[in-house]
């Protein structure tokens, strides 16, 4: 996209041209004032005709391709890009919702610095004091720098942070957030170097599997990619009747992906591992399906005993059988391993207990995603979580001379209290935050040097997982800036000029061109075009790059057998003292918290609860009968690392033994609408500090927890309320009969 | 009430139950496309939220309970209980689209069309919508914003019609089965959603309730006739 005009520029031309007019008198030729505006309209632009413009969406970090629809300078809709492979046009509601980033009312406006922590009071700077400031703390800092980002960031930046921390000698980027650590992206990858030899992604063939059993994933609301996952849902379920795909979800608690599942099983929170060993043993001891996979089972299965593993687990035997009969006669079965099972215990281990039954089942329709298609270009990769445990212990001990944090990562709002990372940071010389709006972490922050928004800003991603074929995203702005923020590239550069170190590394003059010269790397895709001018326009306005050769099968590697020993669930804090399993899940709606400032997404009824601007303490109908409390009452729930305040929402589809919170609320920064107007725990707060087994994962889906009734009451904002939407002339009679 | 033999397309809907997965998408999207404002959280407590589409869900079975979804919104019925009790015509059957208007200019705020539509898909202003500044920005300028005092409801996104049709008016051809696409069919990720002309063969809509057992309407004993079509859940028949 070229220099394009927007409606204050216009506003700014006809003002100038005006005064032009008056100044010049008797030498201006004519003695009437032009009006531009309608007669020589901006490049690309015809009044009331829309311009659509082909990005990437980085609500969360699959990468679905998006086109924006530009009015007079504004963007007025985001529509999914039909020609995206990942997302077919469609769009999930965090996706939808990206023009309130854009045109969030609580926007930083400027960099601003703030000379006491946590005291909110920011003063504006200009951008070369700014800079400035930086250059001085990453010239202090030398080889203690620390950059932290979230998963969705761009890959040029990344890989300009990635020379600028080598140049400096310090450690590469920590890429971790909590949309992927509750994912179990770490986990899901090193189970893949652990069966296949490739620590990549796994991507899974749904539109095409005749049985799928999900071990708590949540594919329909978050987890590896929403909308890729939700077109496939469709199709898995167009085929006519007699091929209509079997979803089997196991879950303590119904979410989405429950709801639509012909079978759901309710089984005991942290069993979702051992259950698929016990399905796998089956397969190799009863001897139904295809020879091929019985002798893979019989390869694979571990020795485990199904019947203690049942009682364990609370799944009865004979539906254990009976699944293990379904998913070894099936045609193309699919096992999906789900964020919850990497929180514990080894999560690696778990996650390839469940990808094993892939391998018994053949393998086709699994996935390993291929890596960046081209020299060059980067792609994020999930830290492991011992690496940010480590991280926040140097931070302790003083080792870190800076840190910066770009996106929505926000550690302050996403780890565990009881790991201590705020208090950790008060040893940190300098911390600066290049988020556009103030989170928890800039409260924390030195400098907050606020970046554009990804429908401003510049940029390339490359689609992890893909499905079966690599693509790589283009992200352009589809309007101008609206504020005075600076690319945090552009920053990068500019500040890198004046340290010796970092100055012969990072030679570029903007972050475009280094950019494009990345791009260039890529070997010519499907839109053709003959020349870097014209390749480079297509990438643009299609939105992304593609090999040539069209779209490839799902097919993972060959796996050799191997034992995959998962260790007896064991849960953080005594079952004596703390009665409930406590079940922390992501909705659709707000995901990690990045949900949270837009009022699209915080306003709208979460499917399951219905709840608007909150989020609750999900207890089972009978357990709150027992414990004494109904909607709306405040129950103060403890672990043994914290406690939070959370109304009770009694919801029928929950374990009767699990206490269920979403993920999400509970700010103290990120705008008017998360902090002041929306109201719920953060459920993080309950977490201890501890990593799993395997050191990928945070230890967050083995909590044990106590309710305690606190005698308050809260009003809630629940739209099944709302008079004759429920319970009026459609209504229960309505969905026992149709639904 | 509608008659229906001068209308040039028949506009409809089809809700496939079976792959609705109740993400919301379609809620925000319409949101975003018809300048539909969020309710905050104590008009939501009084009962006064604002979602031309909403998904209904509701609990089925013995407990534990599973739930089921139902995406609701106007249902632009062929014979509309809302539109006869308007004292001023803002409810109105348009003949050309056979679709069910809103006409804000008329509307002065009964909501007596409320009160008779079985559906409730009917939202009322109790309050002006409140967008601070730059959230203005996002408004889509082919869409009226609404003051207090004022009815809305979902319109099949009238603009797009609109639009699609002057397009294919200056190409000089007639509209394609499948060119009218409205926000919240355009985004929904199962493809649940599915809209267009039910007298084009042609259609998708057509094509997927020709001879569908699964069709059904809700409330179709009202009489009321529905433009929207449900596709009932199916069942998976897998060997045991």
């Amino acid at each position: 996209m070229g220099r394009r005009i927007g409606r204050r520029d216009l506003l700014k031309i006809g003002a100038a041209s005006a005064v032009a007019a008056a100044l010049s008198g008797c030498e201006f030729p004519r003695p009437w004032v032009h009006l531009e505006p309608y007669v020589r309209p901006p490049e690309e632009q015809v009044a009331g005709v829309g311009t659509w413009y082909a990005s990437t969406c980085r609500q969360c970090p699959a990468g679905c391709g998006i086109i924006v629809r530009v009015l007079n300078g504004r963007a007025v809709k985001i529509e999914g890009n039909p020609q995206h492979p990942l997302n077919e046009g469609k769009l999930c509601p965090r996706g939808q919702a990206g023009l309130q980033d854009l045109y969030n009312p609580d926007r930083l406006q400027g960099p601003v610095r703030q000379a006491e922590r946590g005291s909110r009071r920011y003063q504006a700077i200009t951008w070369e004091q700014a800079i400035d400031d930086l250059r001085a703390g990453l010239s202090r800092a030398g080889s203690s720098l620390v950059v932290w980002a979230d998963h969705t960031i761009s890959g040029h930046l990344l890989d300009l942070f990635e020379r600028l921390t080598a140049a400096l000698g310090a450690p590469p980027p920590v890429v971790f957030d909590l949309y992927t650590a509750l994912s179990g992206y770490a986990a899901l990858s090193a189970a893949d170097a652990l069966l296949f030899g490739q620590a990549r992604l796994p991507a899974y063939g749904m539109e095409e599997a005749d049985v799928v059993l999900s071990f708590g994933a949540g594919f329909l609301s978050t987890w590896l990619s929403t909308t890729h996952y939700g077109v496939a849902f469709g199709s898995f379920r167009q085929r006519p009747l007699d091929r209509r795909g079997y979803l089997v979800q196991f879950e303590p608690r119904s979410g989405l992906e429950a709801a639509k599942a012909d079978f759901w099983v309710r089984l005991r929170p942290g069993s979702e591992a051992p259950v698929a060993q016990a399905i796998a043993r089956l397969i190799a001891d009863g001897g139904v399906g295809p020879a091929d996979r019985v002798s893979r089972a019989r390869a694979w299965a571990p020795a485990v005993d199904p019947e203690a593993i049942s009682s364990a687990s609370g799944v009865p035997i004979d539906d254990l059988r009976r699944l293990a009969g379904t998913f070894a006669t099936a045609a193309r079965p699919l096992a999906i391993p789900g964020g919850a099972l990497t929180g514990h215990g080894d999560a690696v281990a778990q996650a390839a207990a469940v990808q094993v039954l892939n391998v018994i089942a053949g393998g086709a329709g699994v996935g390993i995603a291929p890596g960046p298609p081209a020299e060059g270009l980067v792609a994020p990769v999930a830290a492991p979580y011992g690496r940010v445990q480590r991280l926040v212990e140097r931070m302790r001990a003083g080792q870190v001379g800076a840190l910066l944090v770009w996106g929505a990562a926000n550690p302050a709002y996403a780890l565990p209290p009881a790991l201590g990372f705020v208090d950790a940071l008060k040893q940190v010389p300098l911390v600066v935050s290049f988020r556009p709006i103030v989170d928890e972490t800039a409260l924390w922050a030195d400098l907050v040097l606020p970046d554009r928004t990804y429908l401003e800003a510049w940029g390339y991603g490359v689609v992890e997982p893909s499905f079966g074929v690599p693509v790589v995203n283009s992200q352009q702005p589809v309007v101008q800036p609206l504020y005075n923020t600076r690319a945090t590239g552009d920053v990068l550069l500019e500040v890198a000029k004046g340290i010796p170190a970092a100055a012969a590394a990072l030679p570029w003059p903007d972050e475009l061109s280094f950019l494009r010269e990345r791009i260039a790397a890529l070997p010519p895709g499907v839109f053709g075009g003959v020349g870097e001018e014209v390749e480079w326009a297509r990438f643009l306005q299609h939105g992304f790059w593609q090999p040539r050769p069209g779209p490839g099968a799902l097919q993972a590697p060959e796996a050799r057998p191997q034992p995959v020993v998962v260790p007896a669930p064991s849960f953080q804090g005594a079952a004596g003292d703390y009665p409930f399993f406590l079940y922390i899940h992501m909705p659709v709606l707000l995901s990690d918290g990045r949900g949270a400032d837009k009022p699209w997404l915080v306003g709208s009824p979460d499917p399951m609860t219905t709840l608007m601007w909150q989020t609750c303490a999900e207890i089972e109908t009978n357990t709150a009968i027992r414990l004494g409390v109904t909607y709306g009452d405040v129950v103060r729930i403890m672990s043994p690392y914290g406690q939070v305040e959370a109304p009770v929402y009694v919801l029928n589809s929950v374990r009767p033994d699990t206490i269920a919170m979403a993920t999400g609320l509970g700010h103290s920064a990120l705008g008017r609408f998360a902090s002041q107007e929306a109201e719920g725990p953060n459920p993080m707060a309950l977490v201890g500090p501890a990593a799993d087994a395997s050191g990928t994962s945070m230890a967050w889906a083995n909590i044990r927890v106590r309710v305690e009734r606190t005698g308050r009451r809260v009003a809630l904002a629940k739209f099944e309320d709302t008079r004759g939407s429920y319970g009026g002339f459609v209504n229960q009679a309505f969905a026992d009969q149709y639904l | 009430m509608a008659d229906a033999t001068q209308a040039e397309h028949k506009w409809t809907m089809v809700v496939d139950l079976d792959k609705c997965t109740g993400c919301q998408a379609c809620v925000v999207a319409c949101h975003a496309e018809n300048n539909v404002p969020i309710r905050n959280k104590s008009e939501v407590q009084a009962n006064r939220a604002q979602h031309w589409i909403r998904i209904e869900r509701y609990w089925v079975g013995d407990p534990p309970a599973r739930a089921r979804f139902l995406p609701m919104l106007c249902q632009h019925c062929n014979r509309a209980p809302c539109e006869p009790v308007c004292p001023v015509y803002a409810s109105v059957h348009s003949q050309r689209e056979h679709l069910n208007l809103q006409v804000y200019n008329r509307c002065v705020g009964t909501r007596y069309c409320n009160n008779n539509c079985p559906y409730v898909v009917r939202y009322f202003n109790f309050y002006d919508p409140y967008f601070p500044a730059p959230l203005t920005e996002q408004l889509n300028p082919d869409v009226t914003v609404r003051t207090a005092g004022i009815m809305e409801k979902c319109t099949f996104c009238i603009q797009r019609i609109n639009r699609a049709e002057q397009q294919a008016r200056s190409e000089g051809r007639d509209l394609g089965p499948d060119e009218v696409i409205p926000a919240c069919v355009q985004t929904c990720p199962p493809s649940a959603l599915l809209f267009g002309d039910l007298w084009n063969p042609e259609s998708r809509v057509a094509k997927a309730l020709a001879d569908n057992p699964r069709a059904l309407r809700v409330l179709e004993h009202l009489g009321t006739e529905p433009a929207i079509y449900y596709l009932k859940g199916g069942k998976s028949y897998v060997r045991f």
